[in-house]
């Protein structure tokens, strides 16, 4: 799909207002990869995913007699997705350690690269899933393509510097976390 | 120039939003510690980058109306009898209102001793109850606009 203008977006909004079905499901197809992306690599697990992303359209839907178009659509969007994700998930997964997969998979030095990358990929994933929330976010959005810094930062309603100081101190805590692995 | 300081710009250089001046540079040429806290830092960027993008079930969209349509449906019943419920409150308030003029005024009055009222005339009747018309009519209309708002509403619903 071709991105809006903004005054295409303000047709589509007040067609969506005017309680147009059609418009709304083009407004969900619209921004579904996205938030669902989003989403997806803030909880990591799929079906609570789907359904988090589901009540991110339910919130939009009750919110857009109330959404005044100073900022773009796009941008309140994944300020719900924020807060939705805040919300949901404000404690991290501490549980799971990285290691619980050592015993049952033969180390990177006995197996080929692909399976050194994926068993890698793994740890990231549940390295990830052990970062705070606010982390984990700032995280998934920064490596989303589509999603631009200055939206995230709009829509978290902080300062550009804070968002990248927060990112920057995320990929810290996780290079700590993976320290051992990536070498 | 010290280890921290290069280790707090890792991951901005790591990240390509930091080009390091001469001094850092040479810190990370000449640290091994620093220099291994750059190449983790651009691995991880990498390995961010190319996390793979988690796409919606292709019935995303349609689940997602559902759940529009069943909440948009549920905030309409609620507004249906909340409005149901304040008409019927205006209408009781209104009947209970005219039953109390009807008392004050001595209408009772009137209609137990209706042979009497009928004897002694029109005219009467007509001073009892002149002062409290106005009263009447105000109550009528109120009754009568309730009436027509809630009909309307009904009448939209049903469109």
């Amino acid at each position: 799909m071709d991105p809006l203008t903004a005054a295409a977006e303000r047709a589509l909004v007040e067609r969506c207002r005017a309680g147009d079905e059609h418009a709304f499901q083009e407004l969900v197809d619209r921004h579904k990869n996205l938030v669902f992306a989003l989403i997806a690599r803030t909880v990591q697990d799929r079906s609570r995913a789907e359904d988090l992303a589901q009540d991110v359209f339910l919130r939009v839907h009750r919110g857009l007699p109330y959404f005044r178009g100073e900022a773009r659509l796009s941008t309140w969007i994944y300020r719900i997705v924020a807060n939705v994700c805040l919300q949901d998930h404000g404690k991290p997964v501490a549980s799971e350690s990285l290691d619980d997969d050592r015993r049952s998979h033969p180390g990177p030095g006995t197996t080929d690269r692909q399976f050194g990358d994926l068993e890698l990929r793994d740890r990231l994933e549940k390295a990830i899933a052990r970062l705070p929330a606010n982390y984990r976010l700032v995280i998934a959005a920064h490596y989303l393509q589509g999603m631009r810094y200055e939206d995230l930062a709009e829509a978290l309603d902080l300062p550009l510097g804070t968002v990248k100081v927060q990112l920057h101190r995320a990929k810290q805590q996780l290079r700590r976390l993976l320290e051992t692995e990536l070498k | 120039m010290y280890c921290d300081e290069a280790l707090d710009a890792v991951e901005a250089v790591a990240a390509g939003e930091m080009t390091p001046d001469g001094r850092l540079a040479d810190h990370y040429a000449t640290c091994p510690n620093c220099a291994a806290a750059l190449g983790d830092a651009r691995a991880l960027d990498r390995m961010l980058q190319s996390r793979p993008v988690p796409k919606p079930s292709a019935q995303f969209t349609a689940r997602a109306m559902t759940r529009v349509r069943r909440a948009r449906w549920r905030s309409d019943q609620v507004l249906d009898v909340g409005f149901n419920v304040a008409i019927a409150a205006v209408v009781i308030s209104i009947v209970a209102a005219v039953w109390t003029l009807i008392r004050r005024s001595g209408m009772t009055a009137v209609s137990n001793d209706a042979v009497d009222v009928m004897t002694s005339g029109l005219v009467t009747l007509v001073h009892r109850i002149g002062p409290s018309l106005p009263l009447y009519g105000a109550a009528t209309a109120l009754l009568a606009t309730a009436l027509a708002v809630w009909w309307w509403a009904e009448r939209d619903a049903a469109l």
